[in-house]
């Protein structure tokens, strides 16, 4: 399951493979802060998308809800039957109970902190998956799934409930949704779908009787570094997990195609029989070119190897994008794409993404480039240029250069 | 005169705003976002002045809008 926080990200993670996605409109969800959040009118159409290709579309309506929040919640249900949602991912008791009342297939969300059978029991009567809390232990994990199946607890929908956990991303120094750091300092309210982020920032340690500052070695000391399981997937499927879900729906299309191809990958290896330490690196190597805050392989799913510290603002991608200019056109016969550039300089061999709202990402190595009917090696700002392009590419697509991430430099 | 600005698109509801200045700012029940009572739509944004004596408090909503979408201008 893959985050969609954009339309670059949706047709990224279709593309990519996922087999199905999440994403929020309007305010009531954990992004309501993002600059692209969508509306109502953007659900009908991502369901849409989503309805031809096949795969499935969950609406976040995960905030705590105040009483002046129901209308907007009621009309958001009534507006995700309508569009035919496979299932709104809830945690506010209100959220669900109306949900439900609409004939609505509802998720659990993590912002609920599910962490033992008891509690899977409870909202079983309303929920047909359970997205558990971030911070069990695999062998906790495994001990719900198995009891799901001996104890037969079925959701709504008449089917053992199905147990789904975070593979992928940001974790927080709290028990997700039990964090009110944001809200305290800047009234700021992250389960309003606010967050500052605030834990992400280097702080000092000072004795304000002696003003003498304590030695951190690592003054990161609230940001965790982002959950990567590749390494165990065999674990986790073993364990009895039935989808695995990449955090992100405030990250860029590039993120989503990575993390949903490497991950679907594992995946069918592992089925293959195919899933080896070696692949693993390799694996790893790919997920650490888009945006990470440094990896803790394993999170707490494998144990209590704690203090796993990002160490750096923002991200420690080891590749980043830099723009070069939009798509002027494509020509579908010859699979050619024309380009202007707006900025930078290509040479032949460069590696490049092309996004859009359609298109998604599309990623490929500069084999030739055309400038005025003739072959050149490097093309400038101002040029309109020409470039095997093998899949469909459109107007207006934005395009980037792959390059090395230069130390020291936040990207987005 | 000072003017209160409110890019009320971006609002995500969190009502700080009516606790501070209650006669200026109200919740709306079809979409949950706060209204800048008797704003005056302007493009984007809604704009209303206000009187000198009325600036402090809704300066305060302003600080403690954790989407930053309104403005006091004096």
């Amino acid at each position: 399951m893959a985050p969609a926080g954009s339309y670059e990200a949706l047709q990224a993670a279709i593309n990519a493979g996922a087999q199905s996605i999440y994403f929020g409109i309007e305010q009531l969800n954990m992004r309501a802060r993002a600059a692209n959040n969508f509306t109502i009118e953007d659900l009908r159409k991502i369901v849409a998308i989503c309805k031809d290709k096949n795969v499935k579309a969950y609406l976040t309506l995960n905030t705590i809800m105040y009483d002046h929040d129901l209308t907007l919640l009621q009309t958001i249900c009534k507006a995700a039957k309508e569009a035919g949602v496979a299932a709104v991912i809830c945690s506010d008791i209100a959220a669900i109970s109306y949900a439900r009342s609409l004939g609505l297939e509802v998720h659990l969300s993590t912002q609920t902190n599910v962490t033992n059978i008891e509690a899977v029991k409870f909202y079983a009567l309303y929920a047909d998956v359970i997205v558990l809390a971030r911070e069990l232990t695999i062998q906790q994990i495994a001990t719900i799934c198995s009891e799901i199946k001996k104890q037969e607890i079925k959701g709504p929908g008449g089917e053992l409930v199905q147990i789904e956990i975070f593979v992928h991303g940001a974790l927080c120094v709290a028990v997700s949704g039990k964090c009110y750091m944001s809200l305290g300092t800047y009234n700021s309210s992250a389960n309003r779908g606010a967050c500052l982020q605030n834990c992400r920032r280097s702080y000092k340690i000072i004795d304000e009787e002696t003003g003498d500052e304590l030695v951190v070695d690592n003054k990161y000391i609230m940001s965790p570094k982002d959950l990567c399981t590749i390494g165990f997937i065999d674990k986790i499927l073993e364990a009895g997990v039935s989808v695995l879900k990449i955090e992100g729906r405030g990250r860029a299309p590039e993120y989503v195609d990575m993390t949903v191809k490497t991950y679907r990958e594992a995946v069918v290896s592992y089925y293959a029989g195919t899933y080896t330490p070696e692949k693993v690196e390799h694996w790893i190597s790919e997920l650490e070119k888009v945006f990470n805050r440094g990896f803790w392989h394993g999170g707490y799913y494998l144990g209590k190897k704690l203090g796993e510290w990002s160490g750096a603002y923002g991200s420690k991608a080891t590749t980043e994008k830099v723009y070069l200019g939009k798509v002027r056109n494509y020509y579908q016969k010859t699979k050619v794409g024309e380009f202007v550039m707006e900025a930078g300089t290509m040479n032949v061999g460069d590696e490049i993404y092309i996004m859009g709202p359609t298109t998604g990402v599309v990623q490929t190595t500069v084999s030739s480039l055309m400038l005025n009917e003739k072959t050149v090696s490097v093309a400038a700002k101002g040029a309109v240029i020409t470039i095997p392009i093998e899949e469909k590419i459109r107007e207006n697509d934005q395009l980037y250069k792959i390059v090395e991430r230069r130390e020291g430099v936040k990207t987005a | 005169m000072p003017t209160i600005v409110h890019f009320r698109k971006n609002c995500i509801g969190c009502n700080s705003c009516v606790e501070h200045a209650p006669e200026h700012w109200k919740i709306a029940g079809q979409d949950g976002k706060s209204d800048l009572q008797g704003g005056e739509k302007k493009n984007e944004v809604f704009v209303k002045k206000i009187h000198a004596t009325e600036r402090e408090a809704n300066e305060r909503a302003a600080r403690d809008c954790p989407v930053r979408i309104i403005k006091v201008f004096k």
